[in-house]
């Protein structure tokens, strides 16, 4: 155990050479590729307009594949110990199990809200009005 | 990076003669420098931090009956992602400037540390120029200055009334009546009539629903969906930014705090990374120092993370 962790120690400077400039510049490039590809949803060729969950779930699998992307290269998590599993995982996990945590009492909120709430709170019924309004506005002759 | 010594009690049966001489026996630590692992423990309490605010964003957006799309509140979509561009540059360079300095050659390691104190600011610019158009339009995350209602209600006309029977803007508004047609624009002049038709209908009483709906569209219209609608302003709050008129953007209030809180605690974190390069700058960027090149490299890479979750977030959902 000591020796393998002495030799760790000294390799530990030659572990970044793994790094090197070509690799930073073809993840730089994925990464503006990717961001580039969030905006697919946008495009009139993408076949899910009338689905936006199936956009949200696109643009997190490309956030996601952006993060890991900085995490394992730009933080140099893909050469590290072991050790790293110890710090990330748990964080992760934790970060997943916090938002499950939050779904029964805010997320499901409208379900069971107070009188005085409810009669203060939007309604999608409002936008429905909203654009109805602006739809008697655009009728008539544009201002400019 | 040295291991902690550990006293071991050693019987050599010498019985008490070696007071002062103790034997170390030195446990294995981790492969990694005191400082970065220090940093990593401050990067793992980070992702709770910000798992907490994005999550609950998340679950607050979610779970709203209504939630404004991002042109009713303003948002520009190609500005988000120019700053996320630009934060993804500013991880390159760090990136740049740590292989310099390891390579001993301090100028390249100085340039990129430059570099990425200026994407940084560059940054924050970008934000601070969105922030300041969310307070033209009257979209604060706090009541007193704040003008967003959430429903075209009696509770929204009676705002309207009380902004309009203030004192100050009662006189204005005599002095917009009697300006001549000749000094108004024409978005000004169908503005005037509009206005002049909400105050003759807020004196009367019998007030309905989409009656208000018509005010609010009349005084910040919220623009349809689609490339046509971005940007057009034509409400009476446009073409006459002094009068603050209260609007309704439904969903907005809660969509104010949010924004406001997670891109504020964001941005406390760029400011954080700025004034560690600013320090970093006064020093000798070589192989010593690269350990803190690194650490500051790591920081700035989780700010770089957090925005590329925020961006589809905030900007494209």
């Amino acid at each position: 155990m000591t020796d393998h962790t002495a030799s760790h120690d000294h390799t530990a400077d030659h572990d970044h050479a793994h790094g090197g400039i070509g690799k930073y510049i073809a993840v730089f490039a994925a990464l503006c590729f990717l961001t580039t590809m969030s905006f697919l949803t946008y495009s009139a060729a993408w076949p899910w307009r009338d689905q936006p969950q199936v956009g949200w779930a696109f643009m997190m699998a490309v956030s996601c594949t952006k993060a890991l992307l900085v995490v394992l290269f730009f933080m140099h998590v893909w050469w590290e110990a072991n050790w790293k599993y110890v710090l990330t995982i748990p964080a992760a996990m934790m970060a997943v199990f916090l938002v499950l945590m939050l779904v029964p009492d805010v997320g499901m909120r409208n379900r069971m809200v107070s009188q005085e709430r409810a009669l203060h709170m939007a309604r999608p019924t409002d936008v429905l009005l909203l654009q109805e309004a602006s739809g008697a506005g655009h009728a008539e002759p544009a201002p400019h | 990076m040295s291991s902690p010594a550990i006293p071991v009690p050693h019987d050599h049966g010498h019985g008490d003669g070696h007071h002062g001489h103790i034997h170390l026996q030195y446990q294995p630590g981790l492969p990694l420098t005191r400082g970065k692992l220090i940093m990593w423990l401050f990067l793992s309490t980070e992702i709770m931090f910000f798992a907490a605010l994005l999550g609950s964003y998340i679950v607050l957006r979610f779970g709203a009956a209504v939630w404004p799309k991002p042109h009713h509140v303003h948002l520009s979509e190609p500005i988000g992602a120019f700053n996320t561009f630009v934060l993804i540059c500013s991880s390159v360079t760090i990136v740049l400037a740590l292989e310099a300095a390891k390579a001993n050659k301090t100028q390249l390691a100085k340039l990129g540390m430059i570099a990425t104190f200026v994407l940084g600011a560059l940054f924050l610019g970008v934000k601070g120029y969105e922030y300041q158009a969310k307070f033209s339009h009257g979209i604060f995350p706090w009541a007193p200055h704040g003008l967003i209602y959430e429903r075209p209600d009696l509770y929204y006309g009676s705002a309207v009334r009380a902004r309009l029977g203030e004192p100050a803007i009662i006189a204005r508004l005599k002095e917009l009546d009697e300006a001549p047609v000749s000094s108004l624009s024409a978005a000004q002049q169908s503005a005037r009539g509009n206005l002049q038709g909400i105050r003759k209908m807020l004196t009367d009483p019998k007030q309905e629903s989409f009656e208000m709906a018509v005010v609010a569209d009349q005084i910040a219209p919220l623009p349809a969906e689609g490339p046509g609608g971005h940007g057009a302003a034509h409400g009476i709050n446009d073409a006459f930014p002094w009068l603050r008129l209260p609007m309704v953007i439904p969903g907005g209030s809660m969509w104010a705090s949010t924004y406001f809180l997670l891109t504020g605690f964001h941005a406390i974190h760029v400011v954080v990374g700025l004034i560690v390069f600013a320090v970093l700058l006064g020093c000798t960027l070589g192989p010593k120092n690269a350990g803190m090149i690194e650490n500051a490299g790591l920081y700035w890479h989780f700010v770089d993370l957090v925005w590329i979750f925020m961006f589809p977030l905030l900007y494209l959902f």
